[in-house]
């Protein structure tokens, strides 16, 4: 990272994304209207249609959008440290990005948020091949309507510039239990990380449905200027601690068995 | 006989085409479910198969129930607003429905083939398998799949909505339906094959999917479409047979009293295409539009597949006779080699 970067001590933080939440706890910067907690922005299983709004630190001066699955933009502003985001009235998934521009450093923020409505007609393919930032990490998918990003899964994201892919850049995450991971982008710029599977107290056998955050980042330099830009994601804890593949096998196998059994008497009362 | 004459040999390369594009296509179609066909299709594509190029119109109905209409009648909302979700995928699904009929069953379920793949391996197997399912197990087993579509996929999801059951029981049919296991590890994902301790609700729909999976393959072997009989799909589609184009017609003759081949040759085993003497409309509730029963009628155009009142394949003689020989000829065919069939009456068991 460059000194100068360094240097300018007030980056754009969005207050959720480094903060480890309490065992049992979801991490707690999204906030609907009645500032309770909403575990997963959006990707969590609600569909609570409200208002919704966001902590972030440091924004003086920067730019915040909120795309919407059609790639219509809408600004929004920041207010005491927090960002409303209105209800779009649109399912799907939505882009919120937030960038900021120092001359010398330009920086991005990506989050993408699943949003309810009515059905958007748009695939999120749009969403995420639009060029939302000059400097941009994008998933490659974005987890499926329904799905999350889970610990201990592998997930694909492309590093671009200007729409173009980025290669050989270093990439790194960072999760909200300080786990660490780098990466380097190949030649169509994309990196793959293996979530970390860092959730404290985890009991085999019993759900868990705490989320956590993590963020990737990269920095580019071109033409004198850094570009820095992070996606902000939450992950939750991988099933696979409360599902048993072996006992399904097992009870697969018994069911083989005893429709073995029904098909013999069906065979000998058929007779 | 020319395979590409033989009804059953067609009706296998569609099968097998739509369950290739249904399991497989997503890349085609997309990833996400804004990319898929329809949303609504009525058949069991599933969309916990990541690869799908569809998913079953039973999915939304379940999710409608519990976070729309469910959470609209606990909240005191506007129920209007909450149905008019349901109403729209049931519009999409009608449009499709109205096309094909129950057709859907018969030849673009990727379940349906599975089954009957199945089947077919059993007889290649030698294995002694079921010509007809007795009378009194076939009339105990057809109300199941009406419970099935009341219970699973709209009374325990309506009540997971209305907060009356624990939200585990918002989507239970997903959760025992043996095509979520199939098309996942079709895709080589062994995801869907657990058993999930997360609370009662799950440990229980988890063993019971996985059992019934399990009856469903080695039952299918010997017993035709087993699964089918009580699917949820099934009654669906009974419940619209009256809108679909595509028709089952009879125009009975004296002596289909003494005949009954079409209903040995139902793999539902619907023996009232047979006994029905009356009415011009066979499309019964279990029918699949198989047209099994049509090649299988030795006289002429007592039974026909209409599409919108025009006949598409009518029951003939001549083609009888060489489908006959040719149902001969597969059944005494096996990997075996034992020279027997299974049942032993050529010209009814499916190829």
């Amino acid at each position: 990272m460059h000194n100068s970067v360094s240097a300018a001590g007030a980056m754009l933080l969005l207050a959720l994304a480094l903060t480890a939440p309490q065992p049992g706890a979801q991490s707690g910067a999204l906030q609907n209207d009645n500032h309770t907690p909403l575990a997963a922005a959006g990707q969590a299983h609600s569909h609570r249609r409200g208002a919704m709004k966001l902590l972030l630190e440091n924004a003086e001066g920067a730019q915040i959008n909120l795309w919407k699955p059609d790639l219509t933009r809408l600004p929004l502003t920041i207010e005491h440290g927090i960002v409303t985001l209105p209800a779009t009235g649109v399912d799907n998934y939505h882009a919120l990005v937030i960038e900021r521009d120092w001359g010398y450093l330009h920086e991005t923020l990506i989050r993408y948020l699943y949003l309810h409505g009515k059905p958007s007609g748009h695939s999120t393919s749009e969403l995420t091949a639009a060029e939302k930032s000059s400097f941009e990490i994008v998933p490659d998918p974005v987890p499926r309507e329904h799905q999350h990003y889970r610990s201990d899964q592998q997930w694909r994201f492309q590093v671009r510039f200007k729409g173009a892919p980025v290669a050989h850049l270093p990439v790194e995450l960072l999760s909200s239990y300080g786990s660490r991971l780098s990466a380097v982008s190949d030649e169509r710029g994309l990196v793959e990380l293996r979530l970390p599977d860092d959730f404290p107290q985890i009991e085999t056998g019993r759900r868990d449905r705490r989320g956590a955050e993590f963020t990737l980042s990269a920095e580019l330099s071109k033409g004198g200027i850094t570009y820095q830009t992070r996606l902000y994601a939450e992950y939750r804890v991988n099933p696979s601690h409360w599902h048993s593949l072996e006992l399904g096998i097992l009870a697969g196998g018994i069911g083989m068995l005893a429709g073995g059994l029904i098909g013999r008497l069906a065979v000998r009362s058929s007779r | 006989m020319s395979p590409w004459k033989n009804v059953s040999v067609l009706r296998k390369l569609v099968q097998l085409g739509a369950f290739l594009f249904l399991v497989y296509g997503g890349s085609l179609t997309g990833y996400y479910l804004e990319d898929k066909l329809s949303g609504a299709l009525p058949a069991l594509s599933c969309a916990y198969d990541m690869q799908g190029a569809d998913l079953c119109t039973l999915i939304p109905f379940q999710h409608q129930m519990d976070h729309r209409l469910g959470e609209a009648i606990a909240g005191g909302g506007n129920l209007m607003l909450g149905l008019m979700p349901t109403l729209i995928t049931l519009a999409t699904f009608l449009i499709l429905f109205a096309v094909l009929n129950k057709a859907f069953c018969g030849w673009i379920c990727p379940l349906g083939t599975f089954q009957e793949l199945l089947h077919n391996l059993g007889q290649k197997l030698g294995l002694q398998r079921v010509e007809s399912l007795p009378s009194a197990t076939v009339q105990r087993i057809r109300p199941v799949k009406w419970l099935i579509l009341l219970l699973l996929v709209f009374g325990l999801p309506l009540l997971a909505g209305i907060g009356w059951v624990n939200h585990d029981l918002g989507d239970p049919f997903c959760k025992i339906c043996p095509s979520r296991i199939l098309t996942t590890l079709a895709n080589a994902e062994s995801t869907e094959l657990y058993v999930d301790s997360a609370s009662s609700s799950t440990l229980v729909l988890s063993i019971l999917a996985n059992l019934l999976f399990g009856v469903m393959i080695t039952l299918a072997l010997t017993v035709r479409q087993p699964f089918c009989r009580i699917c949820p799909m099934l009654a669906l589609h009974a419940v619209f047979r009256k809108l679909g184009m595509p028709r089952l017609v009879k125009h009975a003759v004296p002596r289909c009293d003494r005949c009954g081949l079409c209903a040995k040759a139902c793999p539902m085993d619907i023996r009232e295409i047979h006994s029905e003497m009356q009415k011009r409309d066979v499309t019964f509730e279990d029918c699949t539009l198989c047209g099994r029963c049509v090649e299988f009628c030795p006289d002429k155009e007592v039974l026909q597949l209409r599409y919108l009142g025009f006949p598409v394949f009518s029951a003939d003689p001549a083609y009888f006779k060489q489908r006959k020989q040719a149902q001969r000829h597969w059944e005494n065919t096996t990997l075996l080699d034992r020279r027997k069939s299974g049942t032993g009456k050529a010209g009814i068991t499916p190829p």
